[in-house]
């Protein structure tokens, strides 16, 4: 998994950081937003292999993310990761519908993100 | 009755004598039929037909004596009555039968008439007092039926009442406000007239529940508002109300109208949104340091912290957002335990420019990271203010972290203090160059769990801080709050305290 690019988005510093801090100790490469607008922007530009978004942000909120990023060519297959404090988020059909990978709720473990990136970089390489 | 049988035996023997002679005269005419064979039988006939005649009259004169009985009905004659009338016929000795008969017979119709209309006098007396009774009777069910409508015209519920061809028999104020018709001269109209088009829903239920015959049906019926703007919800543009039907029976089984009551939960329904709202908010808050706080420990606890000094930044995270999420406890516990009164209140005197100047120092490092300019007071000679310390300092960081998280990058918040020596009140003003908050929004601004929707994405929040200032500065210590504000150039929120002159001075 060395070198893979991670985009994380969340509006609180400090998830940001601590994310960041568990990818990079695990050989990752982390690109960072702090809203909707400016993830979508950096989506484009820098191609992340995979990206970790918080569901409630400012401007734009993290589901509006997804469905901007479903819709441009670019971004269309870049899998999704939705960290929540929201116990019910999204329903089932929209959440395939818009291929979100996975929901962590927070409070969520760094652990637990680092292995289900993992395994979702993992089968996109097999796939 | 010894007059009637008086007279039937009087009438029985003139006619006997009568018809009895009559008879001898015909025999003799026929025993000395030597006159002439002829004048003889001319005779005879002649007899027999006046004896035939005469007991012809006595009939029908016992005929008429019946008659005048019967007309007297029972005529119940005292001893006075029968001798007066014997009178006549003692004296009248040489007066004419018919004379005697006419007499009598006079007298029994003037007393059956007499009797009749003494009898007619009581009927009248007793039907008056009937008649009275009835009117008393009336105007007793007209100030009950007078009652009935006071009350169900008093009641704030909207109260309506059908008949069983759906026409209006009575409504009250409230149901006329509500579905915009004059509830007073409306009755016997058909419902489906009176009330609009646009609220159907509660036609249809009226008549449902009239077929259904159920005795007693209960449904939440929203209703579009009706124009007025109601002061306890004055965002809400529908209204909600609990709406029951009951049957009215005639009878066991037919039903003759119904009775519906709207009862307006508006209020209650809002309550509970922003109840829901809240704890979604509020745990979705609290979740967010709780995320850090875990999300850091893991990575200690894992070792992921290479050297010491990000281990010490890691420390310190956890322990900002442990203050973070008790703040957030806090403010929720004082706003609910200053609205139930149960809050130690510690008023002291205290100096609001050392107040402000502590608050200023907590929240510079905040403002310096979004390079915002503070720009401080200016000291004020007397400044003294008899108030709960902690309390007062929450009121100001609250003021200042809200200029501070709304106010863009590069801007400036400015502090103002006065004192107002004719009312006896100290003035704080905090005035920023942030996003402001749009004319229509302003007034709520204080209200709990109030967040201006525009301005949501700028900052995270729960919605109580203003809430818990307005709640500190008038509930607890007799100030007032206030603001201005001009979307995208800025907003000033404040407060005045009463100055701490002739207050009880604590030990």
């Amino acid at each position: 998994m060395a070198g893979k690019k991670v985009l994380v988005v969340d509006d609180e510093v400090h998830i940001i950081h601590v994310v960041a801090i568990k990818l990079r100790n695990n050989g990752f490469e982390v690109i960072s937003a702090s809203d909707g607008g400016e993830a979508f922007e950096l989506a484009c530009s820098e191609r992340p292999d995979i990206i970790v978004t918080d569901f409630q942000m400012p401007v734009m909120t993290g589901l509006e993310l997804v469905k901007k990023l479903r819709q441009n060519e670019a971004t269309r297959n870049t899998p999704v990761i939705m960290l929540t404090a929201r116990g019910f988020a999204v329903e089932d059909k929209q959440r395939e519908d818009l291929q979100i990978s996975e929901f962590l709720s927070k409070p969520f473990s760094p652990k637990e993100l680092l292995r289900s990136i993992e395994d979702i970089l993992y089968q996109a390489a097999e796939s | 009755m010894r007059t009637v049988r008086n007279l039937y035996v009087m009438v029985a023997v003139v006619t006997g004598i009568a018809a009895g002679s009559l008879f001898l005269a015909g025999f003799a005419a026929w025993w000395y039929r030597d006159i002439g064979a002829a004048w003889s039988l001319v005779l005879s006939v002649c007899c027999v037909v006046g004896a035939v005649g005469a007991i012809w009259l006595g009939r029908a004169l016992l005929k008429l004596v019946k008659a005048i009985a019967s007309i007297a009905g029972q005529p119940e004659l005292t001893a006075k009555n029968t001798e007066e009338e014997l009178k006549p016929v003692d004296i009248g000795g040489k007066k004419g039968l018919f004379d005697l008969l006419k007499m009598t017979a006079m007298e029994q119709v003037g007393e059956a008439i007499g009797n009749r209309l003494d009898g007619y006098h009581n009927y009248t007396s007793e039907l008056e007092k009937q008649v009275k009774d009835l009117q008393v009777q009336v105007q007793l069910i007209q100030r009950q039926r007078r009652n009935a409508e006071a009350i169900i015209y008093s009641i704030r519920d909207a109260v309506i009442v059908i008949d069983e061809f759906d026409r209006l028999l009575m409504a009250n104020e409230a149901a006329g406000r509500l579905f915009r018709f004059d509830f007073k001269s409306s009755q016997h109209k058909p419902i489906g007239e009176l009330i609009d088009a646009g609220k159907n829903e509660f036609v249809d239920f009226l008549r449902q529940s009239r077929q259904s015959r159920v005795r007693a049906t209960r449904r939440e019926i929203v209703i579009a508002d009706s124009g007025q703007r109601i002061a306890d919800t004055p965002n809400v543009k529908e209204r909600t109300f609990d709406c029951i039907v009951s049957c009215v029976y005639e009878g066991k089984e037919k039903v003759c109208g119904v009775v519906a009551v709207l009862h307006d939960v508006t209020r209650e329904k809002e309550i509970s949104r922003m109840k829901n709202d809240f704890v979604s908010h509020v745990s979705h808050e609290l979740k967010t340091p709780l995320a850090s706080i875990t999300a850091y420990s893991e990575m200690l606890a894992d070792g992921e912290a290479n050297d010491e000094e990000t281990r010490k930044e890691f420390y310190s995270v956890i322990q900002s957002q442990a203050e973070r999420l008790n703040r957030l406890i806090e403010d929720i516990l004082n706003i609910s335990r200053i609205e139930s009164g149960l809050i130690k209140i510690d008023k002291r005197p205290v100096s609001l420019t050392i107040l402000i100047e502590e608050q200023l120092q907590m929240i510079k490092s905040a403002a310096k990271e979004k390079n915002i300019e503070l720009i401080g007071q200016k000291p004020i000679v007397f400044d003294q203010v008899y108030v709960d310390k902690d309390m007062i300092s929450q009121v100001i960081v609250n003021l200042l972290s809200n200029a501070v998280k709304y106010t863009r990058p590069g801007g400036s918040i400015k502090i103002e203090t006065g004192v107002d020596e004719i009312t006896k009140r100290a003035r704080v003003s905090i005035t920023d160059t942030g996003v402001g908050v749009p004319d229509d929004e302003i007034e709520h601004v204080f209200d709990k769990f109030y967040r201006v929707g525009a301005n949501k994405s700028c900052a995270k929040g729960t919605g109580l801080g203003l809430n818990l200032v307005k709640q500190i500065v008038e509930k607890v210590h007799d100030g007032r709050v206030f603001v201005t504000s001009k979307v995208g150039i800025g907003s000033t929120f404040g407060f005045e305290l009463p100055l701490a002159v002739g207050q009880p001075v604590k030990a």
